[in-house]
């Protein structure tokens, strides 16, 4: 039987998909080359990646497999864990603890005959440019900012305006409950990543000083546990969020703390919650998110019709409200935008808190950034002499550091991109 | 949990309970962070029927199969064909082949949750209508996918109104759905509105403590760490008893009003702060507006008063909600425990919200709250003893902590809503043209399966014949919606892609999740006690432009 199925396309198989490639629509380009030319790119010769198998992934991996995709990759460094049992649906309890890109390739090729996904079991980051290269598309599926910020840096970085193949699509998706977004980057084209990264929520930071001394909340106390109290106790010890008993040892700390200061509310599941910022995650939502993620990858893919413009936001929470726009680029963005970002401050600021500053802003976020300017090095993370040595600049204000209108430079170690500043002074 | 161990013994020992929870809780954690215990109960114990076994019918399927679903029937007599077997992820590929569309459908759904019932019917839809139709009654939810409108209306007739119909209908990359209620009401709509915390109108023993404390005289430390409730209620309490020194007897009730006055307020409470960097001042001044925000019932709360008048529910047996929904309007009425202000106010929040301040001054406060609370929910409990309904002490509970924020949706019958009202249709078509133009192109779609297998050549022009049958003559079908509208439908009548069937699964999923749990809000028709900004009940999807309205 599997043999007289050599190339898997029994009749019929796709039935449902080429009333869509055998013809044009009303709002489909011109370009559209409908019949077996479409159909062979989509099915022989396209080459799509998928970064995450998690929540997005496999729904997404199911989706592209069934739309026609024939060369999927899939990338995830996570392994299976039994909460992931309720939405990630190519995972069953005997694969808990295996890697997730293993497990959900194979089950998609065994599920749908004729398809090759090839899992990689490791991180984004492993992978150079020449790698990326080699797709048509890539589809994000992440719950980690960082990871989406190196990605979208990356896709940006490798356009070659000789070479048009270097653009590389990227759809990106992302849920939080009954909420979730999609969206089509074009890599200097439209607005990327970075370019909206200040529409993301703030996380919840609690002040040390309420957690030490005036606590209110449950979550409060939990945070005095895993904060101070473990780090007392334990010393170096690292503390591990999938540890159940390390779990269990900061509820029993923070349930005592809150007991002494009568607020009511810590349970093991709350605690659990606050220490791993866990976000709830359901199928449903993955599945739509997913499926609009893979309708765009397959637009795109075909020309069949119009993808995407760019933004496409899910609200389930009241009915079922959604809002699609076009996010516009941002001419200073450090990654896609020429421009560099204006900052104005007072005179007296230290480098220090610059710094903080930078981390803070909603728009910049940038986490432990080395700072020069196209003359002097500021203050530099790495390797340690020269951190040493830039280190008494701190402290120093910053109009003694570099003149008003001038430009500051700044780095991440985490991030393939550099941000310039222009400082002036109020 | 442990709380009752004493601080020594809690953090030397290991030996307390853990707590952690066991394998069914860690499975569904994710999820339980939104509907708690109750809504897994409620999914758990609820019956689903879905026909026939399209991908989109097991796309839905799979997104209740995950979370818990206690049990669900998918019942189709086809077998399987080379195009099911391409597009449905739940079949096993070419293997399943000429086998029988539920029975290998259930077998791949039943596969991602051992919890579940499922259980694959391969009879024909019409012959259990014929025999055998009480049956169907006994499930919570009955899910169609792309039925046509004759099967479509027996079906509606047996169900309405205890078992709730969701219609599905999709092609190519257009889709809708719609679920047929009477009336579906919610405790816990997740509101992102909070409770008021009646600034405006301390009860008196907040206006007691608040009075009491000895602003300029107390210890600075202490100073810094009063809430800002506290500090709102103190100084909008001494502004009245000016104004009432001022202008007489009567005013001493108001709050600023003018954006002077309101100016003035806030540099009264700048005033009130004995060092400049006081946080708690600070909120408090950003807060103020809570002084003349007047504490009110909303609309849609006070609506329902109508809906369920404490008279109905004295003469017959009353529902649990509506004996609730009437002691509330009692309460409302009358409300012994706030003597000053005895009407217009729903019962007060037990809970705060995270503000600057000490711990001892949050729980102090937190203590005069949940005491008032306790009081008002006397007052609550023994008008609804009067309502002759029995009601546990949690629900009862639950009521109170939502009751700003209850919900009483409408739906409408099947019969009526094929495909809508003709004034309804003809406003949709120039209110929401797109979304109006979609549902029009996708209700002659299923009209013309009807009858018979529609000619893809002269399809378009057919739907644009069928459609007018729906509309008052003459009424001009929108340009360019629906030729786009009608075209995408003609391109692809029967295509069920697997994109926009992972789409609706998610979508149709998260509803009928929705309705089981009697939690968050679903798709509606508009709010049952009021007939204002009426809806057809529809959510329609383009997954051309990406976007989804509601009709």
């Amino acid at each position: 039987m599997a043999d007289a199925q050599e190339n898997h396309d029994w009749e019929g198989r796709y039935y449902h998909i080429d009333q869509i490639l055998d013809a044009p629509g009303p709002r489909t380009d011109e370009g559209f080359m409908a019949g077996e030319g479409v159909k062979d790119f989509l099915r022989n010769q396209a080459k799509i990646l998928v970064i995450g198998a998690g929540g997005l992934g496999c729904e997404i991996l199911a989706n592209l497999a069934l739309s026609g995709f024939k060369d999927i990759h899939v990338i995830d460094m996570d392994t299976i864990d039994i909460s992931n049992l309720n939405r990630q649906f190519l995972f069953r309890q005997k694969d808990v603890g295996k890697s997730k890109a293993i497990v959900a390739a194979e089950f998609i090729m065994n599920r749908v005959p004729g398809i090759k996904v090839t899992p990689y079991f490791g991180k984004i980051q492993d992978k150079d440019n020449d790698y990326y290269l080699q797709f048509n598309l890539v589809i994000c599926g992440l719950d980690s900012v960082e990871a989406r910020r190196w990605i979208n840096a990356t896709l940006v970085n490798l356009v070659d305006p000789e070479n048009p193949e270097s653009l590389k699509p990227l759809i990106d998706g992302g849920t939080e409950g009954f909420k979730g977004q999609a969206r089509v980057i074009l890599p200097t084209i439209t607005s990327c990543y970075e370019c909206s990264l200040d529409m993301l929520n703030k996380p919840t930071a609690f002040p040390i000083c309420t957690i030490a001394n005036t606590p209110r909340l449950p979550e409060h106390c939990i945070e005095w546990a895993s904060v101070l109290e473990w780090p007392r106790v334990h010393g170096d010890k690292k503390m591990d969020t999938d540890d159940p008993d390390h779990i269990t040892w900061l509820y029993t700390i923070a349930a005592a703390r809150a007991k002494e200061f009568n607020i009511e509310g810590v349970t093991w599941s709350l605690t659990q919650g606050v220490v791993k910022n866990i976000i709830p995650a359901i199928a449903s939502t993955n599945a739509i998110i997913a499926a609009s993620c893979c309708n765009e990858a397959f637009k795109i893919a075909t020309s069949s019709a119009a993808y995407l413009n760019n933004y496409f936001m899910l609200i389930g929470i009241e009915g079922v409200y959604s809002y699609t726009f076009e996010h516009e680029k941002k001419s200073n963005c450090p990654v896609c935008g020429g421009d560099s970002v204006s900052l104005s401050i007072k005179p007296d600021m230290t480098l220090e808190e610059l710094i903080d500053l930078l981390t803070e802003r909603q728009d910049i976020q940038i986490k432990n950034p080395s700072l020069s300017t196209p003359t002097k090095q500021l203050y530099l993370r790495a390797p340690p002499q020269l951190e040493e040595a830039t280190r008494p600049n701190l402290f120093k204000t910053m109009s003694s550091l570099i003149p008003d209108g001038g430009e500051v430079t700044v780095t991440a170690g985490t991030l393939p991109f550099s941000l310039s500043l222009d400082i002036s002074y109020t | 949990m442990n709380d009752s161990q004493p601080i020594e013994a809690a953090t030397t020992s290991i030996q307390v309970p853990s707590g952690a929870p066991d394998a069914k809780t860690r499975r569904y954690d994710r999820q339980l962070r939104l509907w708690a215990a109750s809504g897994q109960a409620a999914l758990e114990s609820a019956r689903v029927l879905v026909f026939p076994a399209t991908a989109t019918a097991t796309s839905i399927l799979k997104n209740l199969v995950l979370p818990g679903l206690g049990h669900f029937t998918l019942m189709d007599d086809e077998i399987v064909t080379g195009a099911d077997a391409g597009n449905n992820f739940f079949l096993d590929g070419f293997k399943s082949i000429g086998k029988f569309r539920a029975q290998e459908a259930v077998k791949g759904l039943m596969e991602m949750n051992d919890g579940v019932d499922g259980v694959a019917d391969t009879r024909n839809i019409q012959e259990v209508l014929k025999s055998g139709a009480q049956w169907l009654k006994s499930f919570n939810v009955v899910i169609a996918h792309n039925v046509d409108s004759v099967i479509l209306e027996d079906l509606a007739a047996l169900l309405w109104p205890d078992t709730h119909l969701v219609v599905v209908n999709s092609a190519g990359f257009l889709a809708e759905f719609s679920i047929h209620y009477r009336e579906h009401q919610v405790i816990e709509s997740h509101a992102e509105t909070s409770a008021s915390l009646r600034i405006d109108q301390a009860f008196p023993a907040l206006l007691e403590y608040t009075m009491s404390l000895p602003l300029e005289t107390m210890d600075i430390t202490d100073h810094a760490h009063i809430p800002y409730p506290v500090i709102l209620v103190r100084a909008l309490e001494e502004w009245r008893r000016e104004r009432e020194q001022a202008i007489g007897p009567s005013s001493g009730k108001g709050y600023p009003a003018t954006s002077a006055e309101k100016k003035a307020f806030k540099e009264r409470i700048r005033a009130m702060m004995r060092k400049f960097d006081e946080e708690n001042f600070e909120e408090a001044e950003a807060q103020a507006f809570k002084c003349w925000t007047p504490t009110v019932i909303p609309l849609e709360v006070k609506e329902l008063f109508d809906l369920y008048p404490p008279s109905s529910s004295t003469s017959s047996s009353p529902t649990a909600f509506a004996g609730l929904v009437s002691a509330l309007s009692q309460f409302s009425q009358n409300n012994p425990a706030s003597p000053q202000y005895p009407s217009g106010l729903l019962p007060i929040t037990p809970t705060l919200p995270d503000m600057k301040s000490s711990t001892e001054e949050y729980v102090k406060l937190q203590k005069l709250y949940r005491a008032q609370s306790e009081k008002e929910k006397q007052v609550f409990r023994e008008y609804l003893n009067k309502s002759l309904v029995d009601v546990d002490d949690a629900t009862i509970n639950l009521f109170l902590k939502n009751s700003h924020a209850l919900k009483v949706l409408k739906g409408r019958e099947w019969k009526e809503s094929d495909p809508g009202p003709r004034e309804l249709l003809t406003d949709k078509l120039t209110s929401c043209p797109k979304e109006a133009a979609t549902h029009l192109a996708l209700a002659a779609l299923r009209k013309l399966k009807a009858k018979d297998k529609p000619d893809r050549e002269s399809l378009k022009d057919l739907l644009t014949a069928e459609a007018q049958t729906f509309l008052p003559s003459g009424t001009e079908l929108p340009e360019p919606e629906w030729p786009i509208a009608s075209g995408e439908i003609a391109r692809a009548p029967s295509a069920d892609l697997p994109t926009t069937a992972a789409f609706l699964g998610g979508l149709v999923a998260q509803e009928v999740i929705k309705m089981i749990t009697k939690q968050y809000i679903p798709i509606s028709a508009g709010n049952a006690a009021s007939s204002e900004n009426d809806q057809l009940g529809v959510c329609v999807v383009d997954l051309v432009e990406t976007w989804t309205g509601t009709l």
